[in-house]
């Protein structure tokens, strides 16, 4: 199933701190917010993510996040909204 | 533990911080957040509960025990005031500050006028601080139970008050602006900004910045730092701790669900959506903080000017305690009360010296006043007691009220009138109560009637003052059972299935089992997804956790300054109390003095017994002046035969009664204190009972005494340790203890986690003792039953009360039986046994009681002129008080109910009202079948009306017109008779159950009748109706049962292995078969079960039930009777006919029909639920 704000993956190069540098090889500029959502955890498929809100190179803003929050091979996606 | 500063941390204290006194928001204790507070090397830590400062003592203690400072503050709701265009404001509208307002309780506050109310932390800097957030949590709880008209409300509307208000009462408080959900900046903006800082000035205003890492956190803190800087005032950094561990956050969002009454998938918008709310490391609060450093420095340098100590400042004194005449006036009082008392008596002299050098050490201790206080609270009692009784009551022979604890023993208590237990006959020990080396009040425990207590709780908010006198609070707790249920809605997990674990679960029961109830109520497949199991790591986490804020029993507080200055004072849920927010442990730390004035069942009991017989008989007794010596009533209790009686009709002490077999008042007052978790676990028990046994047989006998300086302190008790004080006065004999020093090991006994302690007194224990010539191993022996006695004992002060009120009722029960199960089943609930159970065990004894009746009972049981004990009509479940004195009073007025129609026009009954008399059997004077009467009374009254209609629909009276006749339907059967008198009053009393289902069981069973003929060790097979179950914690692990069949009682014993086997069985079960061994011990017969099964529905006696009404007006509880509509689903009697044509019409009948219809399985859930794992009270 697809829709408008259905979270894509994307490639993100991220530092050892887990931040991005660089989505879809353009580098982050700016990381404008940051934050972590739990929730669902009562469910068989819990979210933990964390999403940050990130201003590229080109000028485009985006929302990334990284499933799951923490651990060494997070996946991550670019979500709209 | 001191907290562990490493030099070259960023320096931080957590300013706003939320406990699980923030009911249902915070997920943790304050004991757990001080704790991680110290191992997180917090220099302090403020408690900042939602509008209220219950857990702020605790936390105070707690800090201080760990070496982290406690800041004491609160977080209040506050209303801006209304101004015009501004209209209800979205979150974050204030001043362009981006806020999401989730995760923060939504009290519209009293008179909110639709604006939010926005929320301000408060933090104490000095005395006049702490006494202004006191006033001011009190007057946010003003109001929110008594509006003022109508009474109080069912539940109460959130706290809030007036942002104007916090200007009158800023000295002393430092503000901070709130949350970053609901934050007076957030919400309100630089307007209310401006106010605030107009109140409290440059100095004690900071801006609050919060970083719970949810969006926009940083554009936020961006908008409020600018703010700041347009206001002057620095930021500051605070975390909104809600737990102490990462691990509660689903506690956190499930507590959330469970107080917006919702479930987890609904209330996304209103959790905290993550776990950044946990308590975290000053390393953390940099990281977050590091677009704001300064505002992180601003905290510790906050915290550091913030020096109030709840624990030391406070400055109570207790009424009295600064009047200079109150030596000489105590001193008066006692001496000419003791030349009354003790005139011509050999003990004046005695009594004499005792009364001065207790005087003595109460002036040495400045305690004159204390008791002064006391005496006036019982003469007030005494007015109280008069108005009550009313004039030439047979109550009226009776002293208001009784002393019970340790202040029986003191000689000015028994003059001032507090106890009526003479200390100088009864050689009682003053140790206990007062010795010179006290650090703390005195208790002082009062019990009365509850008639009587009721009134005399308004009466001393009246003589001390409203602003100087309130009831201590309790915190209900989760306890596993409570957690099930509520959790399990939150998880929206099935009602029913909820409520299978719900039973299941041991409401004591240490909280991790409920992981084992689970898979034990819905098999272990289902236990394994996800809800179940997140709900067993819920039921484990919320254990012990305050839900809410109740009242104390009985305790109040008095002082002397107004105590709304001292602690907050709020309205409690019954009309004229308040309550301070401190539970009683609190207010002990705060040194208040607190009065208990308990309610005590029996008491009632005994007095409305004393009525009845007058009522009755004519006859007036005075119980104070009963033989105390009868035969006949020590016949009963060395035979057991003490159901009712005070204390001694427990189980275990029934057990225990024909092996002391008592003689005498003195042997009372051992065996109430023997059946205490002190003496079992001291191993007092079995010696005891042995000594006793053999010094009956042989009066020579010489009881053994671990050293000869214990024979005159343990000689009453044979050389067991019994009473409290004697373990005191051990340590004092044996090892040379001053009293203080053994008052201080008997409180670090009864202290949990004070292992430490105890082994320090262990030491100067066996030293002292062996300085004084006692051997090791003789010492070390005493000091373990020292130890196992810890403190939950009796003291014989009390006990010897107790032991007069056990021989007193039993002297009742023997002489005026019927007066007495009357007054029983009027007092419930109290005592051991259910109504049913007492009833039955009554009528074994030959009396007679008679059912409910329109014609005949009262409202409350009565003893009719024959000496039968007649159920009164508000035994009808349901029925309510008001209809059933008014069936009386018409009844008084204009004679007996000719018929169905009668009452329901005269008595203006509702149809629900007349169904639920009918149902009870309580119209049979009209003709023996209830089920035509069932269904007469849906022609007979209007239908009671909907919720959503006008109140005035159900107000049409019924007309008195001759009703058609019921359509020919099957009278009752007998299973549906008792399951109907389950349903309907809790009480059959006809056949036994057990007589009516025992032709399905088959041959081979035993009634416990045949017990006492079969030899010890006999193989048994008993099926019988479950009346208690225990499962003491003293008994590692065996739960006991009694069970009742037509013949009687047995004690069943069910061992661990057999428990684990039969676990839901012995839970759940309100009818088992059992097999097993019996066991005799002289006149003591117990069942010691192999093998347990709940009986089975016969299937004949399935009922069909049909649901007609829409599940909302199914679901509607079971209260008062009348205007009640829509309760029960329509249904039609037993085997599918229609019970009456309410019922076709879709009328309330479904619980009662169906009942009616049903066999056993269906009987187990009207069948009277047993005493479960302990006693009512």
């Amino acid at each position: 199933m697809t829709g408008v704000y259905w979270p894509r993956p994307v490639r993100v190069r991220a530092s050892g701190a887990g931040a991005p540098l660089a989505v879809g090889g353009i580098a982050v500029e700016a990381v404008r917010e940051e934050w972590l959502v739990e929730d669902r955890w009562w469910t068989p498929s819990p979210l933990r993510r964390r999403y940050f809100e990130v201003v590229l190179a080109d000028g485009r803003c985006l929302v990334v996040f990284r499933e799951p929050a923490e651990g060494p091979r997070p996946r991550w996606f670019e979500q709209r909204g | 533990m001191a907290p562990r500063a490493r030099p070259g941390r960023p320096g931080y204290a957590e300013l706003h911080c939320h406990s699980a006194y923030s009911f249902l928001d915070g997920a943790s204790l304050p004991e757990e957040l001080a704790l991680r507070a110290a191992e997180l090397g917090y220099p302090a830590l403020a408690l900042t509960d939602h509008d209220g400062v219950w857990g702020a003592m605790e936390h105070a203690q707690a800090c201080s025990a760990l070496g982290v400072r406690p800041i004491v503050g609160a977080e209040l709701a506050v209303r801006p005031p209304p101004s015009p265009g501004r209209a209800e404001r979205e979150p974050g509208a204030g001043a362009g500050v981006p806020g999401r307002g989730r995760g923060e309780p939504a009290g519209t506050g009293s008179g909110a006028a639709g604006a939010a109310p926005l929320h301000v932390t408060l933090l104490v800097e000095s005395r006049a601080g702490w006494r202004n957030l006191c006033r001011l949590i009190t007057e946010a709880h003003a109001g929110t139970r008594w509006p003022g008209e109508g009474g109080p409300r069912a539940s109460p509307t959130a706290p809030s008050l007036p942002l104007a208000a916090l200007a009158e009462r800023a000295e002393g408080l430092v503000c901070l602006s709130g949350c970053a959900g609901a934050g007076a900046l957030v919400r309100g903006g630089e307007q209310v900004g401006r106010s605030l800082l107009a109140a409290f000035g440059r100095e004690r205003f900071r801006v609050e910045l919060q970083r719970p890492l949810w969006r926009h956190d940083r554009a936020r803190n961006r908008a409020l730092a600018h703010l700041a800087e347009r206001l002057g005032v620095p930021c500051v950094a605070t975390g909104d701790a809600h737990f102490h561990h990462p691990r509660r956050a689903q506690l956190q969002d499930a507590l959330v669900a469970v107080r917006h009454g919702i479930t987890l998938d609904e209330s996304e918008p209103l959790r905290r959506g993550n776990s950044a709310s946990c308590l975290a490391s000053p390393e953390e609060m940099a990281r977050r903080f590091a677009d704001h450093p300064e505002a992180l420095a601003e905290s510790a340098a906050l915290a550091e000017r913030l020096r109030f100590d709840l624990t030391r400042d406070l400055g109570y004194r207790y009424p009295g305690a600064e009047d200079a005449e109150a030596d000489r006036a105590l001193a008066e009082i006692c001496r000419s009360r003791l030349e009354h008392r003790y005139r011509a008596r050999r003990e004046r002299r005695e009594a004499a010296r005792r009364l001065e050098e207790e005087l003595r050490v109460i002036r040495s201790l400045g305690l004159s006043g204390f008791f002064l206080l006391h005496f006036d609270i019982l003469e007030l009692a005494r007015e109280v007691a008069a108005e009550v009784r009313g004039p030439g009551s047979a109550r009226g022979l009776l002293p208001p009220g009784r002393g019970r604890g340790s202040s029986v023993s003191s000689i000015v208590c028994y003059l001032t009138g507090l106890s009526h237990v003479d200390p100088v006959r009864n050689a009682l020990f003053l140790g206990r109560f007062l010795n010179e080396e006290a650090t703390e009040m005195p208790d002082i425990d009062l019990d009365f009637p509850r008639d009587i207590r009721e009134r005399l709780i308004v009466r001393v908010h009246e003589r001390y003052g409203r602003e100087r006198s309130a009831l201590v609070a309790a915190f209900a707790c989760y306890q596993s059972r409570g957690a099930t249920r509520d959790l399990g809605k939150a998880l929206g997990l099935p009602p029913g299935e909820i409520e299978r674990v719900a039973r299941a679960v041991d409401l004591h029961d240490r909280p991790g089992s409920v992981a084992e109830d689970i898979a034990a109520a819905i098999g272990p497949g289902r236990a394994r997804s996800p809800r179940w199991r997140a709900l067993a790591q819920l039921a484990r986490e919320a254990w012990g956790l305050p839900r809410h804020v109740s009242q104390h029993p009985g305790g109040m507080v008095l002082s002397t300054r107004p105590l709304v200055e001292l602690c907050p004072v709020q309205p409690a849920a019954m009309e004229g109390r308040q309550l301070v927010q401190w539970d009683k442990d609190s207010c002990a730390d705060a040194g208040f003095l607190k009065i208990d004035l308990l309610g005590l069942g029996m008491l009632s009991a005994v007095e409305r017994c004393v009525e009845e017989i007058a009522r009755a008989r004519g006859e007036r007794i005075d119980l104070s002046r009963i033989p105390l010596d009868d035969p006949a009533t020590y016949a009963a209790i060395q035979a057991a035969e003490t159901t009712g009686a005070f204390q001694i009709e427990s189980r275990a002490q029934m057990q225990m009664l024909p092996r002391t077999r008592p003689e005498s008042l003195d042997d009372l007052t051992v065996q109430v204190a023997l059946v205490r978790p002190g003496p079992i676990q001291g191993g007092a028990v079995h010696p005891y009972l042995e000594r006793k046994a053999r010094l009956r047989e042989d009066p020579s006998y010489q009881v053994p005494y671990e050293h000869p300086s214990l024979e005159p302190i343990l000689r009453d008790t044979l050389g067991a340790i019994v009473f409290q004080e004697q373990v005191i006065q051990v340590a004092m004999a044996l090892a040379g203890f001053s009293a203080g020093e053994a008052e201080g090991l008997r409180r670090a006994m009864s202290r949990k986690r004070s292992e430490e302690a105890i082994l320090g007194y262990r030491e100067r224990f066996i030293a002292g003792a062996l300085r004084r010539g006692v051997e090791r191993a003789v010492a070390e022996r005493v000091f373990e039953q020292v130890r196992g006695f810890s403190g939950f004992g009796f003291p014989k002060a009390h006990a010897a009360a107790f032991g007069l009120l056990a021989y007193q009722s039993t002297w009742l029960r023997v002489h005026y039986g019927p007066e007495f199960l009357c007054s029983l089943l009027n007092e419930q609930p109290m005592g051991f046994y259910p109504p049913d159970s007492l009833v039955h065990e009554a009528q074994r004894r030959g009396i007679e009681v008679l059912p409910p009746d329109v014609n005949r009972s009262a409202a409350e049981c009565s003893v009719t002129e024959r000496l039968a004990v007649r159920i009164g009509l508000g035994y009808v479940t349901g029925l309510g008080e008001d209809a059933a004195r008014r069936i009386c009073a018409e009844r008084e007025r204009a004679g007996p109910y000719a018929s169905l129609e009668d009452l329901a026009s005269r008595a203006c009954l509702g149809r629900d009202a007349l169904e639920r008399l009918a149902w009870a059997g309580a119209c049979e004077p009209f003709g023996s079948d209830r089920r035509a009467h069932l269904w007469r009374a849906g022609v007979a009254a209007p239908p009671a009306a909907q919720p959503r209609r006008a109140a005035s629909s159900s107000r049409q009276l019924s007309l008195p017109l001759p009703l058609p006749p019921a359509p020919g339907l099957p009278e009752l059967g007998g299973w549906e008779r008792v399951a109907t008198d389950y349903a309907s009053t809790g009480i059959t009393l006809g056949p036994h159950p057990m007589e009516l289902i025992r032709p399905e069981l088959g041959p081979g069973l035993v009634r416990t009748d045949a017990l006492p003929r079969l030899a010890h060790g006999a193989r048994v097979e008993l099926a019988g109706m479950v009346v208690a179950r225990q499962r003491p914690a003293t008994a590692r692990g065996v739960v006991f049962m009694l069970l009742e069949d037509e013949a009687g009682v047995v004690n069943v014993i069910v061992a661990p292995s057999v428990y684990r086997r039969h676990r839901l069985a012995v839970r759940t079960a309100a009818f088992l078969r059992i097999a097993g061994k019996l066991e005799r011990r002289g006149a003591v017969i117990n069942l010691v079960a192999r093998t347990l099964e709940a009986l089975a529905t016969p299937d004949a006696l399935r009922a069909q039930v049909h649901h007609i009404e829409p599940p909302a007006a199914r679901e509607t509880g079971r209260a008062g009777a009348e205007g009640q509509g829509g309760r029960g689903a329509a249904a039609a009697a037993g085997r599918g006919s229609p019970a009456s044509p309410g019922a076709s019409a879709g009328d309330p009948r479904g619980r009662r029909a169906a009942a009616a219809g049903a066999g056993l399985a269906d009987l187990a859930a009207v069948a009277p639920r047993p005493h479960s794992f302990g006693r009512r009270r």
